[in-house]
């Protein structure tokens, strides 16, 4: 028989790893804000009549702001575009867009609405990424809140409560509840007080009582958090029965649930009205007459004065001889190109690995989400498909698109079915949280990153083990940030070291963009 | 009930060519010339993606390959991870889509691969008498027997593909013949060692 932890050992448990007063002691709060928060002005020389020549390969994010910034300062720049399309992984897809999977080219029926659109790649922007706010300001991009966190999405796990669907609220304020309630009975067996003055352990005590609205006697008995039962406008509200805490932990959703709305996806999160590639038309609105598309590049030669580019469109190899080249191709991309490319550079550019995330949409047919209260945000399951998110935006019109599936870190799983055994997943996973799901949704789109083409992965991974980087991975990172011969940058959220975001990409090409100044500052000295 | 569902499925087929049809029109075209986007500028090979030469090589290879995959004989093993890759990217391909891509890898310059492997060349010379049967003393290939063309194509590429013939990853689909050969060879090779050592020595072969 499996021998139960009392709720003492439990804490004792807790007590010997001492942490307690360490935190307190380290407690300089004010010196431990993000450096993130204000958008730094880039400090670039112009040139004035000094004619340079840049090459801008890929029309990502990181290869735009090099353009626009680099174009601003009188550079003559050209961006060369493998696909029909700038934005890379900023990818909104609209009604009759082609999705360029290989092996599974798909165009999106969507209705033609303004707000029938899905962000298949980036799809949000966290308040602190002030570097891309700064921009969507000065692009006159408008934006609007993205909900992300909604306690009245569902919470589902196959493990838990028999399989039934639990809001987040629920979910959340026993979970609370319990925990609190733990807490606060040790507090008043003079268990956690030794560490604080008597005023200190009252505020603490009154934060954990408040934390999981505890009833006198710090009894978790439930919560009128969790919305009513019946009444509670007319007549006075009746209060949900509360789930017990064994059949919460029975499931696997806690850690999902209490921290998947921290750090970057934390409230308030925000998107572009209209589509998050807004935001690339903002910047092809200032450079799109240097982008040539369908221009595949084919070489890179790096010279002592110089970079050669060889590029095919129309079934014609071009050559395009500048002065500095800004490289946002994906790296596994890079490495099968016509180089002169040191073997350290090559050995950096080839330990890079493909990311792998996965999505899918569908168009439903009636926005039944909203009859169930949920305006915005994502439900999560413990199953492949993972996330349903509802769009924030069109509320209360006849339709919308929702995302049905997410798999940020292991997307190969659907991306090695086929299209018609991808949709059948997510309905099937879908619908245990909507039980008419299969009815009510149609038209469906899947987005494999790892065979988009032009692209072929996801963000990059740079980190083997989930302990950190490792010495070799941030040498390896060092001699691909650095430029060959002060002229072929590597940027795009590959090149830093918190891949995934579009604040990434920007902050690599300042990075770049700024090296360079350095160099030509220096050479027109 | 059964017939039911084969006019439904047959209804969905015909609507969803309707709309492809109808599209195509005004939306943005593609074709089926994305080789390069894998297999690197002018077919060179991409070790990024693990994806292998295909200038240089011969057309009939080529194309049995490319309608292996199509048909499932090549990349269904869930241990093939670059066959599975490939798959789908060949399953949607027509006859004359395959006649054009062997066409347009024709047109591209062979130029040497960069040596990735190390091994005991001598060893591997000793190793590779059994392989120069078929596939040539030079390693240069042989039509009538069914045999590519090893030399010139990239190491890294050899090792995982005879990894895979000694693992029954590849070859072991019914349909198969001269993968099936080649499994029995490859398990010929002992063990990792003998796998480096033959392939460096066909690294020395170089391309005439």
């Amino acid at each position: 028989m499996t021998r139960l932890v009392t709720r003492r050992e439990f804490l004792n448990l807790l007590g010997t790893t001492g942490g307690t007063a360490a935190a307190l002691k380290a407690g300089t709060a004010l010196g431990l804000l993000p450096a993130t928060g204000t958008a730094k002005a880039l400090d670039l020389l112009a040139l004035g009549s000094n004619n340079k020549k840049v090459a801008v390969l890929g029309g990502g994010l990181s290869g735009l702001t090099v353009a626009h910034e680099l174009g601003k300062r009188g550079y003559d720049v050209t961006i060369l575009e493998a696909s029909h399309r700038c934005g890379g992984r900023i990818m909104t897809v609209r009604h009759g867009d082609l999705i360029d999977e290989i092996g599974n080219r798909q165009y999106c029926e969507f209705d033609d609405e303004p707000h029938m659109y899905f962000n298949a790649g980036a799809a949000r922007i966290p308040s602190l990424h002030s570097n891309l706010l700064a921009y969507c300001k000065e692009l006159e991009i408008e934006l609007e809140v993205f909900v992300g966190e909604n306690n009245n999405a569902y919470l589902q796990d196959d493990a838990m409560l028999g399989g039934k669907p639990v809001r987040a609220n629920d979910y959340k304020t026993n979970i609370r509840g319990f925990l609190s309630e733990m807490l606060a009975k040790s507090m008043s067996e003079q268990q956690m007080d030794e560490p604080f003055t008597e005023s200190e352990a009252e505020s603490l005590l009154s934060i954990i009582r408040s934390f999981g609205d505890l009833s006198e006697g710090d009894l978790y008995q439930g919560s009128f958090r969790t919305g009513y039962k019946s009444g509670g406008f007319l007549t006075h509200g009746v209060q949900h029965d509360m789930i017990a805490f064994r059949d919460l932990l029975a499931g696997q959703m806690g850690r999902r649930a209490l921290s998947a709305y921290e750090g970057d996806y934390g409230p308030c999160l925000l998107q572009p009205t209209g589509g998050m590639d807004n935001i690339i038309a903002g910047f092809l609105r200032k450079v799109g007459e240097r982008v040539k598309y369908r221009a595949m590049v084919a070489a890179i030669q790096v010279r002592d004065d110089g970079v050669e580019i060889a590029y095919d469109q129309d079934d014609v190899r071009h050559k395009l001889d500048v002065d500095y080249c800004f490289n946002c191709i994906p790296t596994h991309l890079t490495v099968g190109l016509d180089h002169n490319f040191s073997g350290d550079y090559v050995k950096a550019l080839k330990y890079v690995k493909r990311g792998q995330a996965y999505k899918a949409a569908f168009q439903a047919k009636e926005r039944f989400w909203e009859k169930e209260a949920i305006y915005g945000g994502i439900s999560r399951m413990n199953n492949r498909s993972s996330e349903i998110w509802y769009p924030p935006h069109g509320i209360h019109k006849d339709k919308g698109v929702i995302l049905a599936a997410y798999d940020f870190g292991g997307g190969m799983y659907h991306t090695m079915m086929s299209q018609e055994e991808r949709v059948e997943a997510h309905l099937s996973d879908g619908e245990k949280i909507h039980p008419d799901y299969r009815n009510l949704v149609e038209k469906p789109i899947t987005i494999a990153w790892h065979r988009m083409n032009h692209m072929l992965g996801c963000a990059a991974r740079w980190r083997t083990s989930f302990r950190g980087w490792t010495a070799e991975e941030e040498e390896l990172y060092h001699t691909l940030q650095a430029p060959v011969n002060g002229r072929h940058y590597v940027i795009g959220d590959q090149m830093t070291m918190h891949s995934a975001w579009m604040e990434s990409a920007i902050l690599s090409a300042h990075w770049a963009m700024e090296d360079l100044d350095q160099r030509v500052r220096a050479e027109l000295a | 009930m059964i017939r039911k569902r084969l006019l439904v499925i047959l209804v969905l087929a015909l609507s969803v060519h309707s709309i492809q049809v109808n599209a195509a029109e005004e939306r943005e075209p593609y074709d089926d010339r994305y080789c390069t986007t894998c297999h690197g500028t002018d077919g060179r090979g991409n070790y990024g993606v693990q994806a292998p030469r295909l200038a240089g090589m011969e057309a009939w290879y080529l194309k049995r390959q490319l309608e292996n995959f199509r048909s499932g004989v090549r990349g269904t093993h869930p241990r093939d991870i670059e066959g599975i890759a490939m798959r789908p990217m060949a399953s949607k391909l027509s006859d004359e889509s395959i006649a054009d891509i062997i066409d347009w890898v024709g047109s591209w310059e062979y130029i040497p691969t960069e040596v990735t492997i190390e091994g005991d060349e001598t060893a591997g010379a000793q190793l590779y008498a059994q392989c120069a049967s078929c596939h040539g003393q030079n390693a240069e290939g042989n039509e009538a027997l069914g045999a590519p063309a090893l030399q010139g194509q990239n190491d890294w590429y050899l090792v995982t593909q005879l990894k895979n013939f000694k693992n029954g990853w590849r070859g072991a689909e019914s349909g198969d013949a001269f993968g099936a050969q080649m499994i029995g060879m490859a398990q010929m090779l002992s063990d990792d060692d003998a796998i480096n050592n033959v392939v460096s020595y066909i690294n020395t072969l170089g391309r005439k």
